[in-house]
């Protein structure tokens, strides 16, 4: 079979296998927890209805109220840095959900913005992170130069080195910034920070959520407005040298492909010819007789 | 400044600038129902606290208890199913948050697994993606000749419209299977799907809540997963057409000028016999075809003597001019700013369209661009003059034409 057929289908293989480990092991790790604390709660519910004389009809109202009220708990959401905070979720593809919109006019903006957005940010970080790599790279080269090692050039592992500690380094300096400002702990700093980064983007921890802190603390909002997007950056430059080589692979077998065939049958047109004439001499040889 | 530095710099404006109209528009056509809704929902709550007699106090019990029994209301989440539709969700980045890790080794594995899956999953996408779109366009190449139309050549133009009319149908099918049986409007369950094939996932619309679905019915639950994981390859075929391309064009770009400066130190050692009409900072030019005369006749004289190496310098050269003289015609023909666009949007199809079409003259030189220059070549050691230029004015006019379709 050919060669990207084949490598298609393992990395579709794999990709179940990995879905199978995954679901089985997250099964393992929070299922019984998930169990425990639910029957606790729903302990505590009963015993809440039955203080407070509620129905089970009153209870859903209240419940509805809350669940309504929750938004609206991290203060506006919509007012210009609101509504920022909410453009980068969409075009990085975050997508926490701490705010969606809730007019259908802001779902069909949304839906648009997202088309062009979306395309648009993934080139600019690919071609910014490209422009860091270089920028790495060259001056990898110099310090190399300047500490007088023999071999100046720059490999593959020393750039990945560099790109990794940079990741880890980025995912540090959030998870610092972040426990502080938004009094998590270091440990879920770092888990918010991991999962923006990756655009993942759960919304189980949102930043600039307490209170009103998108509207009074305009340099914290400045500096996770500037965080995500430098994180993203780093991100991408480290994406830029280890996978995107792997995602042109099948186009470029095809293209070589394609080559090889064109090649073939240049060759095989070569071949005829050459019993008439030498292509040194085509001019002379074109009423000569076989 | 270089091309990739200027074309970075105008992305990077770009996006700032998508972002703060986009944050105005938002706020435009989302401010004032904030606002309305959270007064309404405020003096429900008061109206809640006084039917029932609750003071504050008990009302912020109540809401705790509300609020985290929430994740709780859509049925088991971490039982197999649900654990597979996390997983989905973190490799896949859609992350839609109904459910995400409390215990703490949750959330560690969850950063591991994300590590791993993340790019598999990208590249997964991708080369499924791509043996899709090889797929169509063969199926269309057949059809053409089927219908025994005279050029059976699939323009990119085919392809993008048929991969947009593809992702437009699975959103369509998904929000008719959605609003069914999730019970949303039509819309709603477009807005879903949207949200959910863009991987942006925001959770405000998720499947599988609705009446422990994830525990009692497994056939919505495997059409869920399958829709997920088909649309977002459909959507990832479409990417794999449009916007791949331009995500390695700085890379190209800085390969070609590498290219480039080792052809110069070679061309230098070799006696600077080969001098190129084409200014050395070709690539650092903003305007692609001022550095080059299109005529350097005289240049690789010599050439069928030095073996090898000569003639691979000459391929080079040649590629170079031709991306110079590709850069004019395209200039000609108009198109936006030169550099933004990428360098070479042939895909395997022309290669092969353009393989048949030289397969008569086995002697031209294929390029790895695919371009042709249309002029006088300079001596190489493979073809000789007379045959190119016989044989360049005819593939030159089919070559301008076949540029077109794209």
């Amino acid at each position: 079979m050919k060669k990207q057929n084949v490598r298609t289908l393992s990395l579709i293989l794999c990709m179940f296998s990995y879905l199978l480990v995954g679901a089985a092991v997250f099964d393992a790790l929070e299922s019984e927890t998930e169990s425990s604390r639910r029957r606790i709660l729903e302990l505590k519910r009963t015993e809440m209805k039955k203080k407070y004389r509620l129905s089970e009809d009153d209870y859903r109202q209240i419940e509805q109220v809350v669940l309504q009220a929750e938004p609206h708990h991290a203060g506006r959401q919509w007012k210009f840095a609101g509504s920022f905070y909410f453009a980068i979720t969409v075009i990085t593809t975050i997508g926490y959900g701490h705010a969606a919109p809730g007019t259908d006019a802001g779902k069909v903006f949304c839906m648009f913005y997202a088309v062009l957005g979306i395309p648009l940010t993934l080139v600019m970080f690919q071609s910014l992170g490209e422009r860091m790599n270089t920028f790495v790279r060259y001056l990898l080269w110099r310090a190399k130069q300047c500490l007088g090692l023999r071999r100046t050039e720059v490999s593959m592992e020393n750039m990945v080195s560099v790109g990794f500690l940079s990741c880890i380094g980025t995912l540090c300096v959030g998870a610092a910034a972040f426990s502080h400002y938004e009094g998590w702990t270091f440990f879920h700093a770092y888990y918010y920070c991991f999962i923006t980064l990756t655009t993942i983007g759960f919304g189980d921890f949102v930043a600039l959520q307490k209170k009103e802190d998108l509207q009074e603390k305009t340099p914290y909002v400045a500096f996770s407005f500037m965080y995500i997007l430098v994180g993203l950056t780093v991100i991408g430059a480290f994406l830029n040298l280890v996978v995107l080589r792997f995602l042109t692979m099948n186009t470029e077998d095809e293209r070589r492909d394609a080559q090889e065939r064109a090649s073939i049958k240049r060759e095989r047109g070569l071949l005829t010819m050459g019993k008439h004439s030498h292509p040194l001499t085509f001019t002379r040889c074109c009423g000569v007789t076989a | 400044m270089k091309r990739q530095n200027v074309r970075t710099l105008s992305l990077i404006i770009c996006t700032f600038t998508y972002l703060l109209v986009g944050a105005a528009v938002f706020d435009a056509l989302e401010s004032k129902k904030e606002k309305t809704q959270k007064k309404k929902v405020y003096d429900r709550k008061q109206e809640l606290m006084n039917t029932y007699n609750l003071s504050q106090f008990n009302f912020d019990e109540l809401e705790r208890v509300v609020l985290q029994l929430k994740p709780h209301k859509a049925g088991v989440q971490w039982k197999f199913a649900g654990s597979f539709y996390f997983a989905i969700t973190v490799i896949t980045t859609i992350g839609y948050g109904h459910a995400a890790p409390s215990t703490d080794g949750g959330k560690v594995f969850c950063m591991l697994y994300a590590l791993l899956g993340i790019p598999l999953t990208l590249v997964m996408f991708q080369s499924l993606g791509e043996r899709i779109n090889t797929l169509v366009r063969y199926l269309l190449h057949r059809l053409k000749k089927c219908l025994g139309m005279r050029r059976t050549e699939v323009s990119m133009v085919n392809m993008v419209a048929i991969g947009f009319i593809s992702c437009m149908s699975t959103l369509c099918i998904g929000a008719l299977s959605f609003s069914f049986f999730e019970g949303w409007s039509f819309f709603h369950a477009y807005y879903y799907c949207f949200i959910t094939l863009t991987t942006i996932g925001f959770g405000d619309y998720v499947a599988l809540q609705k009446d422990h679905a994830l525990q009692t019915n497994p056939k919505y639950v495997a059409f869920c997963f399958i829709y997920i994981l088909t649309g977002l390859t459909v959507i990832g075929a479409f990417l794999n057409l449009v916007v791949l391309r331009f995500m390695t064009m700085n890379s190209e770009d800085e390969k070609r000028d590498a290219e480039q400066r080792a052809l110069l130190s070679r061309n230098g050692q070799a006696g600077g016999h080969n001098q190129m009409r084409c200014t050395p900072d070709l690539p650092s030019s903003s305007s692609a075809a001022s550095g080059c005369g299109g005529g350097s006749g005289n240049s690789g004289v010599g050439g069928a003597g030095r073996g090898l190496r000569n003639v691979y310098a000459e391929v080079l050269h040649f590629q170079s001019m031709c991306s110079c003289l590709w850069y004019k015609s395209r200039e000609k023909l108009q198109y936006s700013i030169p550099m933004i666009i990428p360098r070479d949007l042939s895909t395997s199809d022309t290669y092969m369209e353009q393989g048949e079409a030289f397969s008569s003259d086995p002697l031209h030189p294929l390029h790895s661009n695919g371009c042709i220059c249309s002029m006088h070549h300079p001596h190489s050691a493979i073809s000789s003059v007379s045959t190119g230029l016989h044989s360049l004015t005819p593939y030159r006019l089919r070559h301008s034409k076949r540029r077109s379709s794209i």
